[in-house]
């Protein structure tokens, strides 16, 4: 299993926000985690790769195994190489250049011996989130000129160039127009070739076109999870089945 | 109708408190230029480098005032600049510590402290122990006055970047620090170097931290950072009080240059602030 949680239960205070989530996730494939607004889902995302510990508020009872290795027990910073993240609104730091957005993570944690390999990789990253073409002769514009599509692209690309094991992405196409979403979904049917990818979405129309697996959430609980295909044709619980036909949401 | 005219009254109103607001800083910069002016064409550019006249005979310069200034400035921000700026980073990164807190409160208190206690406290633990004025007694009096500017706008503007690029910046596996002052920073520069002008800008023509601790000098440029030093608002400060004709045109001359100074700072630094925001 890529990534498994254990009992895994997130309060907000005092408030429980997640309760008892056992998810299991296959390696290579899309695993799309939806559920309403509010549902813990951007939550339960962050408990992978650590990034709740931010919030000071949060406090994490369970466990997450990525690859059978509790990430609660590696260092933060090794469990946020290993997993890549992608955000709602596309983030790419604006004072920085494409090429300094994509170089930024190898620069700063020394993984690259060389301009050259740095390029590479660089390169690469870009080609993989199929942004490349675009932005090849502008690679020193500062990335907020990208479309917000664009942006998006170059965010994936940022997270790949770290060359994690599992990609993240928390409702990565709310802010975009329909060719952008499709641009992007197209991405993620391509990636997970060689990556796991965990997404998150509020849109049971998305997780029927990208994922494999589904898990629904719903005020911080599991209530179903397994083949998409199957998800979708036969819910075994009424609450699945009322928010597929748009009677909860 | 009635209602009309109390509308266009309540309007008049509010335009004669704004005029009555800003007329004093416009009559400053007035009186200021028409003293000012002959003054300076007088003594030509002389006055920028000469040193200061006898009583009654000529005008002389206030070269060794520009040149103090200049220096206390100068060692002030290199003295709090980097303190100032760290404090404001760990206020913005632990919001919600104790200290952090602390700070906050501190800092805000600090802005508003009365700047003549602070040229008092470092009297005391500087210039009695060492026994005479000095720069470094200045620098350290204004460092003081300056820093809660430059914190209070470091924290604002670490504060003021949207926490998805925090997000985004720890998702890449850096440490705290690299996220900070490598990334955070270059999209807080725009604010931390305004709090660094603004500060700067405002001890260069602070008067009371420097009346008990720079000393003044007016005939020799620089001795020493253990001796007395001149700075253009003490020299406005001393010769005002003198009975001489020639040392209160001087003293007019002395405020023009401190004014085009302060101004040379403060215009641009606010017209590009508003460009920011837009």
């Amino acid at each position: 299993m890529a990534i498994e949680t254990v009992n895994l239960t997130i309060y907000y205070c005092q408030k429980c926000v997640i309760r008892n989530v056992n998810l299991k996730i296959p390696e290579n494939v899309v695993f799309a985690i939806m559920g309403p607004s509010g549902c813990g889902k951007s939550t339960l995302l962050r408990s992978f790769n650590r990034l709740l510990e931010l919030n000071p508020n949060a406090r994490v009872e369970g466990d997450v195994r990525l690859y059978g290795r509790s990430v609660y027990d590696m260092n933060p910073i090794e469990v946020r190489r290993k997993i890549g993240m992608v955000f709602q609104l596309p983030n790419p730091f604006p004072h920085m250049s494409i090429f300094d957005n994509v170089a930024l993570g190898l620069k700063l944690n020394g993984l690259v011996k060389s301009k050259k390999e740095l390029r590479e990789i660089v390169e690469w990253a870009l080609k993989k989130a199929v942004l490349w073409d675009e932005v090849k002769d502008r690679l020193h514009d500062p990335a907020s000129a990208l479309s917000g599509g664009q942006q998006q692209r170059l965010c994936i690309a940022r997270a790949l160039a770290m060359k994690p094991q599992v990609l993240l992405m928390d409702e990565p196409t709310a802010n975009l127009d329909p060719i952008a979403t499709e641009k992007i979904e197209n991405l993620i049917y391509e990636l997970k070739k060689e990556y796991t990818i965990v997404i998150v979405t509020h849109s049971p129309a998305q997780a029927a076109r990208v994922s494999d697996y589904v898990a629904f959430l719903y005020l911080g609980e599991l209530v179903e999870v397994g083949k998409t295909e199957k998800i979708f044709e036969k819910p075994e619980n009424e609450l699945t089945e009322r928010y597929l036909t748009g009677r909860i949401g | 109708m009635l209602r009309e005219v109390k509308e266009r009254l309540f309007l008049c109103g509010i335009a004669v408190a704004a005029v009555l607001t800003v007329m004093p800083l416009f009559h400053i910069i007035y009186t200021v230029a028409v003293e000012g002016i002959p003054v300076l064409m007088k003594a030509g550019l002389n006055f920028l480098t000469d040193t200061l006249a006898p009583p009654g005979e000529g005008l002389g310069g206030i070269g060794p005032a520009i040149f103090g200034t200049l220096v206390i400035t100068t060692l002030a921000s290199l003295l709090g600049l980097p303190v100032a700026v760290i404090t404001g980073v760990y206020a913005a990164e632990y919001p919600e510590s104790i200290i952090g807190r602390l700070t906050r409160t501190l800092l805000t208190i600090m802005m508003e402290f009365p700047t003549i206690l602070v040229g008092l406290f470092v009297m005391q633990i500087l210039v009695i122990p060492m026994g005479s004025y000095s720069a470094i007694a200045g620098a350290l009096a204004l460092a003081l006055v300056m820093m809660p500017y430059v914190a209070v706008y470091t924290e604002e503007a670490f504060r003021n970047i949207p926490f998805t690029y925090r997000e985004a910046a720890f998702s890449l596996g850096l440490s705290r620090f690299k996220v900070v002052f490598r990334v955070l920073a270059g999209m807080a520069r725009k604010g931390m170097v305004t709090g660094m002008l603004i500060g700067m800008a405002k001890v260069a023509g602070e008067t009371a931290p420097l009346l008990f601790t720079a000393g003044g000098s007016n005939r020799i440029y620089f001795a020493g950072l253990d001796k007395p030093v001149g700075a253009v608002p003490l020299l406005i400060y001393n010769l005002i009080q003198q009975p001489y004709e020639n040392y209160h045109e001087i003293a007019w001359g002395a405020s023009l240059v401190l004014l085009l100074i302060f101004l040379a700072v403060f215009l641009p630094l606010r017209l590009s602030l508003k460009e920011v925001r837009l």
